[in-house]
């Protein structure tokens, strides 16, 4: 069983200006996405991450080379509800995203569109809020919730349509911390469940918990590894206008005030633990 | 130029079933060249207050002085106060329409009225200080620069009409580490190139704590702090309950406090944490060293014979 969801083969796409040179967004792109896999994608503005996240979900086709989501290819019309069925999109604004007065007839939308019975609608509409923890607000009008709320209003409305991949485009860069904290508590916990996670974002502690770290540089793979390969590279992604996760930057300036911490420390607990049991050992 | 606001409470749908009051009895003074954050959680009013500073929306009840001016009089000149507070809104580039750099930072002192020879000087000042090239750019089109060069220039419009106050509401959302960086450096540098106030809203906590000098918490519509960073950052429970949190180097400390580790207690920066953290480490070293080991100690270069 080949358990590859999303296969980008050699993609480009060129976007043509009417008075500039077509610019090649993404330049020759290959990759292959695990079922049930966490990705982060990173890079500066204008890399590219939205567009290949557009080429994913058949926003875009490819210029040359080819997507294929779950084995349907973006290019064939006739599968394009099978692609958006299968690859929700949550977008960087939550206001643009929501269509509804009523957040019960929003998350409606979606499965209304492809045909889902009424009695099934009713009972997907329970499970998506109930997994992004905001049933009692199902009544409520969707300009009434905070950011935060609105970006889980968002993701339920993906859910409701029983996808296998989520892809995140920004989805934080837009909301206050604590609404940042929920979204990402909820991108973990459906990745848990099984589905496949995309996350674009320029948030580098966003993606400490992915199993993968793609950075994307004008329109091609910069560098891809697990985030402890990716972030051993400080020098690199300084090239590439990123900086480095607090925790890696904190263990880096230790390591070079002469204090042997460990490489590959990605998560804060495990660097508290350290510097405390050092506090006992250090020989200067 | 003093701006001074007194029990400001704007009514958002008065009289109806949602009648909600987004700023509560607001009373603050901003002296000439402050630098101020304003902080809270989505919904806590932040936007509708700041809106009125430059005259945008008017209060329900209380006054805002500008300078001598109070803007909530009638027969005051919206101009004449936009003229002197500049605000630049959330992802300005999507306001930018001209056909070129030049035109589109021209656009607003040409508004109000400057002489052509006068926005020529004002467009080349401008492009200096958020520090876009002017020979290079200032004839292209601003659709085909980058994200934060689009930003940069929808700032530099802003700055062109000379504010003595700059208000920003999330200059850095959705920007890279760099420009997001650079965007910041560039605040920095207008507030000592200009000597002008500036006001910067944000959602991130380490901006405020490393740059401000003062920072308004708001919470529901009232304003529940007016500190330094180090006093409102040392309320750890009190920011979290606000939705806040504290600057990333700050929590990191306090846990580390609380594992009985001797970290000091106002570190904002992950610099002063690193330095902190290495300080306490050799403190807790030394304890534990015999009288011979203490060369090593002095090797490291353990400045006081502090208790750790």
């Amino acid at each position: 069983m080949n358990n590859t969801i999303i296969n980008i083969e050699n993609l480009t796409f060129e976007y043509n200006g009417h008075d500039v040179e077509s610019v090649k967004a993404l330049n020759k792109i290959s990759l292959e996405i695990k079922k049930g896999s966490k990705t982060s994608i990173i890079g500066r503005n204008g890399s590219g991450k939205s567009t290949l996240a557009k080429a994913i979900n058949a926003l875009v086709l490819p210029t040359e080379g080819r997507v294929l989501v779950a084995g349907f290819d973006t290019r064939d019309e006739d599968r394009i509800w099978d692609i958006r069925k299968t690859a929700g999109m949550v977008f960087q604004n939550p206001d643009n995203q929501l269509v509804s007065a009523v957040v019960e007839d929003d998350l409606a939308f979606g499965p209304e569109n492809i045909g889902v019975p009424p009695e099934q609608i009713r009972v997907r509409i329970r499970e998506s809020l109930e997994s992004v923890d905001m049933m009692e607000h199902i009544k409520m009008a969707p300009h009434m919730l905070s950011g935060g709320q609105k970006q889980r209003i968002a993701i339920a409305g993906v859910l409701a349509m029983h996808p296998d991949i989520i892809i995140f485009d920004e989805p934080t860069a837009m909301l206050d911390p604590e609404g940042r904290h929920e979204v990402m508590e909820i991108a973990a916990k459906l990745h848990k469940e099984g589905i496949t996670i995309l996350n674009i974002t320029h948030f580098m502690e966003e993606t400490l918990d992915s199993d993968r770290v793609i950075i994307l540089d004008r329109g091609r793979i910069a560098l891809d590894g697990t985030p402890a390969e990716v972030f051993s590279e400080s020098e690199k992604l300084a090239s590439l206008g990123l900086k480095l996760p607090f925790v890696i930057e904190l263990a880096n300036g230790l390591r070079a005030k002469g204090f042997d911490i460990p490489q590959g420390i990605l998560d804060e607990t495990a660097l508290m633990e350290e510097i405390c049991s050092l506090g006992g050992r250090h020989a200067g | 130029m003093q701006v001074r606001v007194e029990n400001l409470t704007h009514t958002y749908n008065a009289g109806l079933a949602y009648e909600t009051d987004a700023v509560k009895n607001v009373s603050f003074t901003v002296d000439d060249g402050e630098f101020i954050g304003i902080i809270g959680h989505t919904g806590s009013g932040k936007s509708t207050l700041i809106q009125h500073l430059n005259g945008i929306l008017k209060p329900t009840s209380g006054k805002i002085f500008v300078g001598d001016t109070d803007i909530t009089k009638k027969g005051v000149s919206a101009i004449e106060v936009r003229k002197r507070i500049g605000m630049v809104f959330q992802y300005p580039e999507y306001q930018l329409f001209e056909e070129t750099v030049a035109k589109d930072i021209a656009f607003g002192p040409k508004n109000q009225g400057v002489g052509d020879e006068e926005i020529s000087v004002r467009v080349r000042e401008a492009m200096a200080l958020v520090n876009i090239d002017f020979n290079e750019y200032s004839q292209r089109s601003p659709f085909e620069l980058s994200g934060g060069q689009r930003r940069r220039i929808a700032i530099a419009g802003v700055l062109a009409m000379k504010p003595e106050m700059l208000i920003l509401d999330e200059p850095t959302a959705g920007l890279d580490p760099k420009a997001h960086d650079d965007i910041l450096d560039m605040i920095t540098s207008i507030r000592t190139n200009t000597g002008g106030t500036v006001v910067l809203v944000s959602h991130n906590m380490d901006d405020v704590a490393n740059l401000c000098e003062r920072i308004f918490v708001m919470s529901n519509g009232e304003l529940v702090m007016d500190e330094t960073p180090a006093v409102v950052f040392a309320d750890e429970v009190k920011m979290k309950e606000l939705g806040l949190g504290l600057p990333p180097a700050r929590e990191f400390a306090n846990e580390l406090a609380r594992r009985g580790l001797s970290v000091k207690q106002d570190i904002l920066s992950i610099e002063d944490l690193i330095a902190s953290i290495a300080a306490g480490l050799d403190c807790h070293a030394s304890l534990a060293m015999t009288a011979t080991d203490l060369s090593l100690r002095a090797k490291r270069g353990n400045p006081e014979d502090t208790p750790c």
